[in-house]
């Protein structure tokens, strides 16, 4: 281990036993927080419950990955590689982007109810934009010299597409998906605290009315668990895809 | 001097004009020319004249309005890949891909093997001087490096024609000198048709057996000059009496048109 990770480490620690040391000498009041072994003791009372809400709340979360990701990408895509549609659309998408979608949840609600659906079409919406934003903007701005090279070199529209100008366009796709992906997340869990029945953000309002703080906190750790795993999914496809454009600019 | 053998390339009364309705751009006006086998043609013009477009109608990339252009006696209508090859401005590298990769990329659309392949990313890379740094990816390359690889791509296509869109617009004067240099011992070594577009004077006279002296838009040819220096070209020609009288010639033709179109100041 680098020093640098010891005392990564050994900060990690320090914070750990002033948080658990606050609650032991009661210097902060139990309803406002929890203290780790607190939490612990919450999740042996509550654990397979929270776990099965875990599951609940993983599984909108990868559906609406998978939507929004194909959708952000594929409109992204279409409205990039036409001049006149990325040109008359793309105000239009950034502007939307601009609205807090918070408001429509309850509309959705009256939509779709008070389940599964609802979330996620309340997520896809709040990824989208951003992903194909992104998306477009990425396509959009490449040298017009590769489509041509392309051509001259026989290329099919397909294998432009494919093989020159989506992977020369993927360092852009990425920092979309790393927004759109975070939002996603953030706005299944925002939902399920809204209105639901089921799913982690369902657990933390409802343990945060009988003031159970350990639940709460057991909960908001899912839910860190969570975004850290997509985030760490993210860097390592940007690491992997990304890597010649990071080179590049170095080597500039 | 070269043996100039029977036109390889023909431009008939060439016309392109952009865009339909209230603001039409005519980019091109009747343009005519002939390119023999195995010559080195360089078109030069002011900035904004159509020379681009040109090649691209050349190329196949762009539909002509008017007239045609003939490759071989065959009608351009879309990219003849293993005809023609273009080298543009940019190198037009793929990133993520090494110097043989990139070399290699056409070849592997156009369903050649492996072995095949190799064999001619390994000659090309070599021929432009490239031997040492087949694995090396774009940006570990300098500007220079970077069109040689270009170069070589075209090369590997084994294009009769290569058609080269200001290759060197980007790079330094020494590197620009030096890449011409090359480029005219590359074209000796393939016996390749090349057709350069070049803002610079001193590189169309110093590398071409004819320059294509073209005007304002809408571009048209207004002259086609012989250059009778003799072969191979050294840099010290540069500063001789016929190279300068060529020079002068082909910068009056370009400000006499300036000030006869008169269009920007």
């Amino acid at each position: 281990m680098s020093r640098a990770a010891v005392i990564r480490w050994a900060w990690i620690v320090v914070v750990l036993v002033l948080w658990e040391g606050v609650r032991r000498f009661d210097l902060v009041n139990q309803i406002i927080l929890a203290s780790p072994s607190e939490i612990w003791r919450s999740y042996l009372a509550v654990g397979p419950q929270f776990l099965a809400a875990f599951r609940v709340t993983l599984a909108e979360i990868a559906v609406s990955m998978a939507i929004t990701w194909s959708l952000g990408i594929g409109v992204g895509l279409v409205a990039g590689s036409i001049p006149y549609l990325g040109l008359t659309a793309g105000p239009i998408l950034s502007s939307l982007f601009a609205i807090p979608l918070v408001v429509w949840y309850p509309l959705f609600m009256i939509w779709f109810g008070i389940g599964p659906e609802s979330k996620v079409v309340f997520a896809v919406l709040s990824g989208f934009f951003p992903i194909a934003l992104n998306t477009m903007y990425g396509v959009r701005l490449l040298d017009r010299s590769y489509t041509l090279l392309g051509r001259s070199i026989g290329a099919s529209r397909v294998q432009i597409l494919f093989r020159i100008l989506i992977p020369l366009a993927l360092p852009a796709v990425i920092s979309g998906l790393r927004v759109g992906t975070a939002l996603v997340v953030i706005a299944v869990i925002v939902a399920e605290m809204l209105a639901s029945l089921a799913g982690i953000g369902f657990w933390v309002t409802y343990h945060r009315t009988l003031f159970n703080t350990g639940h709460v906190y057991l909960g908001i750790a899912l839910s860190l668990v969570c975004v850290l795993a997509v985030n760490l999914g993210l860097t390592w496809l940007e690491r992997r895809v990304g890597r010649w454009r990071a080179l590049e600019r170095a080597g500039a | 001097m070269n043996a100039i053998g029977a036109p390889v390339i023909e431009a008939k009364t060439v016309g392109k004009t952009y865009g339909v309705g209230r603001a039409p751009v005519r980019a091109l006006d009747g343009v005519s020319f002939a390119v023999p086998e195995a010559a080195f043609v360089s078109l030069v013009g002011p900035s904004g004249c159509g020379k681009s477009t040109l090649l691209q109608i050349m190329g196949g990339l762009v539909p002509s309005t008017e007239g045609e252009v003939l490759i071989d006696r065959e009608r351009v209508a879309k990219p003849m890949p293993g005809k023609i090859a273009i080298v543009f401005q940019d190198a037009t590298l793929l990133p993520w891909k090494t110097a043989r990769a990139n070399v290699e990329f056409p070849l592997e659309l156009q369903g050649i093997g492996a072995a095949e392949r190799r064999r001619r990313s390994d000659d090309m890379l070599n021929l432009v001087g490239l031997g040492d740094f087949t694995e090396r990816f774009p940006h570990e390359l300098s500007g220079g490096m970077k069109q040689r690889v270009s170069i070589a791509r075209g090369l590997a296509q084994e294009p009769r024609i290569i058609l080269m869109d200001e290759p060197f617009g980007a790079l330094d004067e020494q590197t620009r000198i030096k890449m011409g240099q090359e480029l005219l011992r590359i074209w000796e070594a393939t016996r390749k048709t090349i057709f350069l577009i070049t803002h610079s004077l001193t590189e169309a006279i110093y590398l071409s057996d004819r320059v294509l002296v073209m005007s304002h838009r809408p571009g048209r040819i207004v002259e086609t000059l012989t250059i009778d220096l003799p072969r191979p070209r050294t840099y010290d020609m540069i500063g001789g009496v016929e190279f300068g009288r060529a020079r002068n010639r082909i910068w009056s033709l370009i400000t006499a048109d300036e000030a006869e179109g008169a269009v920007e100041p």
